[in-house]
């Protein structure tokens, strides 16, 4: 009973929301067919838009710094260590593990995407009323989001380990001993997770606008 | 004529030629304007009362995927039946953060599945809201990276505990502890399909949000 009531009571408050919307409508409407004689589309007004838009393409820009300085630093992280044996190798290649592999892969797979969506954006900029490739940008988006939390978040895992080991599973931390490199791929971290921020908030702004489109043509 | 007098009312000198639809329309003020939003719009509106409906099945979907991974993961804890002085034989998911980190989210992304089946009712039961389908997509875009980090995380460590790595001298625990690692491998799993419902969530509420 209680939920019921609860739910009726947000249902209307959304009636009201969307009558607030429903009223300026046929006032619109009616300026458009006086002015144009029939046709029903009334005047859009495209300025917040272009600030969304604005702001689509510098996120974009600051994405592409970020994937781009964590791909190259990943792949040149390599460090010797200066003594060596018989049997065992002291050097450490982003090579030798397989999540750094997918993670530099990763990084230039999204840096690549940031630069391919760039015209994308500045057409947006320029055009406020595009709505297929602002929701083609959202899918695209959202794919890569997923794609680079997981390479992001795997490489995070194996820096993790190397940082403190493991005891239950006997595994030693290893960045005692290779210092540079577990610093050279802590840093390439940073840039990753802030291409993961940059998506996100593409995302919103992409829907922000999708939704303020979707409210403003009649 | 009606149509021609009220056209002057209201733009001044110049009657404007008006088509028999709208002349009705305009005659009667008084009739509410949502009668000609409904003649228009049904195709649309049964659009997305349809994205609506398979948002509201993936999200079921996911709420069993999410509680399965959380639970298949949280429940699992082998003991091996022999010991040594130096070396403990028994794996918790306690015992790796990354695993105890992919309980919450999980456990985490599943809650907010269940609270967010009322939202998900509601937008199939009145189309054409706004704000409570922005406000989903918001939160599902926010989970995409929450459970795809746990479960990759997850899934890095146990690639790690299946193969090992020779240059850092990390064995491989899963020929002792295979219960375990069928258990953990199949969380993981569940988690990945979690996450790619989620990412289908984003994209069916972006593609209603794009209609109206």
């Amino acid at each position: 009973m209680l939920f019921q009531h609860h739910l009726t009571t947000f249902v209307t408050s959304c009636k009201g929301l969307l009558q607030v919307n429903k009223s300026r409508k046929p006032k619109m409407a009616k300026a458009g067919r006086m002015e144009e004689g029939g046709v029903s589309k009334a005047p859009v007004p495209v300025g917040s838009n272009k600030g969304i838009s604005v702001i689509d393409l510098v996120l974009r820009l600051v994405g592409i710094a970020g994937t781009l300085g964590a791909a190259i630093a990943m792949g040149t992280n390599e460090q010797t260590l200066p003594f060596f044996t018989r049997f065992v190798r002291f050097d450490a290649q982003y090579d030798d593990f397989r999540s750094f592999r997918l993670f530099v892969v990763v990084n230039a797979i999204v840096s690549a995407y940031f630069v391919l969506t760039i015209p994308l954006s500045i057409i947006h900029i320029m055009r406020s009323v595009a709505r297929g490739t602002r929701i083609l940008l959202i899918i695209l988006d959202t794919i890569m989001l997923a794609l680079l939390t997981a390479g992001a978040s795997a490489a995070a895992s194996i820096v993790y380990l190397a940082h403190n080991g493991n005891s239950s599973t006997n595994w030693l931390p290893v960045c005692q001993q290779y210092g540079d490199f577990c610093q050279g791929a802590s840093g390439s971290l940073i840039g990753s997770f802030g291409g993961i921020v940059v998506l996100i908030l593409t995302i919103l702004l992409g829907a922000m606008a999708l939704s303020r489109l979707a409210k403003r043509i009649v | 004529m009606d149509h021609s007098t009220h056209s002057t009312k209201e733009s001044g000198d110049i009657p404007i030629p008006m088509t028999d639809s709208k002349s009705s329309k305009a005659s009667s003020p008084l009739m509410p304007a949502t009668t000609n939003k409904t003649a228009k719009q049904p195709p649309v509106s049964r659009l997305k009362r349809g994205l609506g409906v398979v948002d509201f099945i993936l999200r079921i979907c996911a709420i069993v995927t999410a509680l399965a991974a959380a639970t298949a993961m949280g429940t699992t804890s082998q003991q091996l039946p022999f010991f040594t002085q130096f070396f403990r034989f028994k794996a918790d998911y306690d015992d790796l953060p990354a695993f105890t980190f992919f309980v919450i989210a999980n456990a985490t992304a599943g809650a907010y599945l269940v609270l967010s089946l009322p939202f998900s009712i509601v937008c199939i039961v009145r189309p054409h809201i706004i704000g409570a389908r922005l406000m989903l997509l918001v939160f599902d875009t926010i989970a995409v990276p929450l459970v795809t980090a746990a479960a990759s995380a997850a899934a890095a460590i146990v690639y790690l505990a299946h193969n090992g790595n020779s240059n850092a001298n990390w064995v491989a625990i899963c020929r002792q502890f295979d219960d375990f690692c069928q258990r953990v491998s199949g969380a993981v799993v569940a988690s990945f399909i979690t996450s790619l419902i989620f990412v289908v969530l984003v994209i069916v509420s972006a593609a209603a949000l794009r209609r109206n």
